[in-house]
């Protein structure tokens, strides 16, 4: 029972970073119609900006997360600005320079630091203990940085005007900025905030998972799920279908072990892809 | 029934067998046998399978991208194809080239229409997305089938392939049996994608009008979901026994990434695109190899820029290009024929 607590525990752990992942990518698809393919990308450099500097430059590690998700959040203005507003309405254009620039991402952090994996771990140690039921002080530091975040996202994205004007645009383009939203700065700045939530991710997950150039790869893959799941473009969806993908997966691995847990998730969305194509919440598919 | 003085419809004039690019194509798919009869440099040959299989994998994107669909799927269908050969080679002995690559095409082909039903009713984004989880799935289940797919060993001792009794054992005799298999590939696509290029290209237009004017989508789209599978199919034949292993590594997920890439950048219009973007970016890989770790970030930057520069891909550019002299070239005949009538 109490293994079955403690799994349950890691598994919203978990399902918050997901959520963090998902959440950004679900937003690149519904405001600006792109299929991010370097997300994991955003993750591996956010996680590789915080180690730099808290590790290599001894800043306090809260301002090494704080420059993580501002440099990931500033590349990914430039990277929509420069390259993906030239061929924003063209779904496969972007889709190749999203995967361009994550080759582009996974050579640079190959090149500046190396294929070793570095020495970097969370700054807080110590594990909380109840009964027979233990908890890394880093995993509730991570859930309720998550927490807030998800928090703050929804507060943008539900209650503010940008928000309003995001989902705007969401909903019809054309007519939206008809009626005056500034395409030229909303679409970098939803990109933007969704490669910054992606950097502040891998700032805060890799020192507890694991720092390689690589790491992106499983990211991405888990982001798909997560998204096709909860309904591609749905802030909710994305958000509960996180959890969900978080506590099967911890599970998963608990007791049935091995890469079973993965297997038994990918077959889950399929068989949920077919009975409901739009996902958990989507409300309808996108045509793009 | 029409009258005869009725003018015929475009498509009941008969059409040639192929067009010239398909022409081109397959004769350059044709003219790499002679690449093992004239070469020894065993760099040139390596470069040659992975040209030839690169492009035949891309096929299976090039087919699912005449109805405006993005497969992530190809390595799923390799898989099918290179373990099945793999299975019938080692564990039942069968060696004859062409049985084994009547089964590469067939299994995947065959496998493909139940999953088809499941997922080619979706489009766009949904599309990639599923085909990209298929391909995760399928790798997962290689490592857990243990008993049949040899797990993270992977069926190795491939023994070499026959045709009718000759044994393809030799460096360049390997390369001529991926030269045979790319050569399939390339035909079967042609002749498919000739066949059907009017349906496929009303259900690439606007599939829902297509329907309404009474095309079974559904059925072309499967079709060409299993056609796609079975070229792929072949690819992961030739893989196979290029290595003499299957292995899970061989079909990664992200390796479907290099295979929509040749697409992509060669030109998802014509045939010879595949081709063209396979040899290209195979040797570019090769070159920037020289460079070590940077290659795959020159290699996401050629990706990058030829995606802005050329929408349609280098062969696209190139026909813009022609099309483009053509026409001005028409336009200055008929200048002066008006200048000389005039005169």
């Amino acid at each position: 029972m109490e293994t079955f607590i403690a799994t349950g525990l890691i598994g919203v752990s978990l399902g918050s970073q997901y959520a963090l992942l998902a959440l950004g990518f679900t937003l690149i698809f519904g405001i600006l119609g792109v299929v991010n393919f370097a997300h994991g990308g955003f993750y591996v450099m956010g996680g590789y900006i915080a180690y730099y500097c808290s590790v290599v430059l001894g800043l306090p590690y809260a301002l090494a997360l704080v420059i993580a998700s501002a440099s990931t959040a500033a590349v990914g203005w430039l990277l929509e600005n420069l390259i993906l507003e030239r061929v924003i309405d063209d779904h496969q254009a972007t889709l190749m320079v999203t995967l361009g620039f994550n080759l582009i991402i996974a050579t640079a952090v190959l090149v500046i630091f190396g294929a070793e994996s570095p020495e970097f771990t969370f700054p807080i140690d110590g594990v909380w203990r109840s009964g027979g039921i233990y908890i890394p002080y880093a995993n509730m530091v991570v859930l309720g940085v998550c927490l807030v975040a998800i928090a703050l996202v929804y507060w943008l994205v539900y209650r503010s005007n940008v928000g309003r004007a995001m989902r705007a645009m969401a909903e019809d383009r054309a007519v939206a900025s008809a009626l005056g939203m500034r395409t030229k700065v909303l679409f970098p700045f939803a990109f933007a905030l969704a490669t910054g939530l992606c950097g502040m991710t891998g700032a805060l997950v890799t020192p507890i998972l694991a720092l390689s150039p690589h790491v992106g790869d499983p990211v991405l893959a888990f982001s798909f799920l997560t998204v096709i799941l909860g309904g591609l473009g749905s802030v909710t969806g994305a958000t509960v279908a996180a959890f969900i993908v978080g506590l099967v997966d911890s599970y998963a691995a608990v007791y049935l072990g091995g890469s079973k847990g993965a297997l038994t998730l990918f077959v889950l969305v399929l068989i949920i892809l077919v009975i409901l194509p739009q996902g958990l919440f989507g409300r309808e598919v996108r045509r793009s | 029934m029409t009258s005869p003085s009725a003018a015929r419809l475009p498509e009941e004039r008969r059409q040639p067998l192929f067009s010239g690019v398909e022409w081109i194509t397959l004769a350059l798919v044709a003219m790499s046998f002679a690449i093992p009869l004239l070469v020894t440099n065993p760099q040139v040959l390596s470069q040659t399978n992975l040209i030839l299989i690169g492009a035949t994998a891309a096929l299976g994107v090039f087919i699912m991208l005449r109805m405006d669909l993005m497969s992530f799927a190809v390595p799923c269908f390799m898989a099918l194809g290179g373990y099945t050969v793999a299975i019938l080679g080692i564990q039942l002995g069968i060696t004859d080239v062409i049985l084994l690559g009547i089964a590469a095409f067939l299994v995947p082909a065959i496998c493909a229409i139940p999953l088809g039903a499941l997922i080619l009713r979706l489009k766009g984004v949904y599309f990639v997305l599923v085909t990209f989880v298929l391909t995760e799935i399928v790798q997962l289940l290689l490592f857990e089938g243990e008993p049949l797919t040899g797990g993270a060993n992977g069926l190795v001792g491939m023994p070499a392939v026959t045709f009718f009794g000759v044994e393809l054992f030799s460096n360049a005799q390997v390369v001529l049996t991926t030269c045979g298999l790319a050569l399939v590939g390339f035909l079967v696509t042609a002749i498919f994608t000739r066949r059907f290029r009017y349906e496929f290209a009303a259900i690439e237009k606007n599939d829902v009008l297509a329907e309404s004017l009474g095309l079974a989508g559904w059925k072309y789209k499967a079709i060409a979901f299993s056609v796609s599978a079975g070229v792929s199919g072949l690819a992961g034949f030739a893989i196979v026994n290029v290595l003499m292993t299957a292995h899970p590594s061989s079909f990664a997920s992200m390796s479907s990434v290099n295979y929509i890439t040749y697409t992509i950048v060669g030109g998802k219009g014509q045939i010879l695109g595949p081709l063209v973007g396979a040899g290209l970016l195979v040797s570019a890989t090769d070159y920037f190899a020289l460079r070590g770790e940077f290659s795959p970030g020159l290699f996401g930057l050629l990706i990058i820029v030829v995606t802005l520069v050329a929408g349609g891909g280098l062969v696209g550019l190139a026909t813009n290009l022609l099309r483009r002299r053509e026409r001005k070239a028409g336009v200055a005949v008929k200048e002066l024929s008006r200048v000389e009538a005039r005169s």
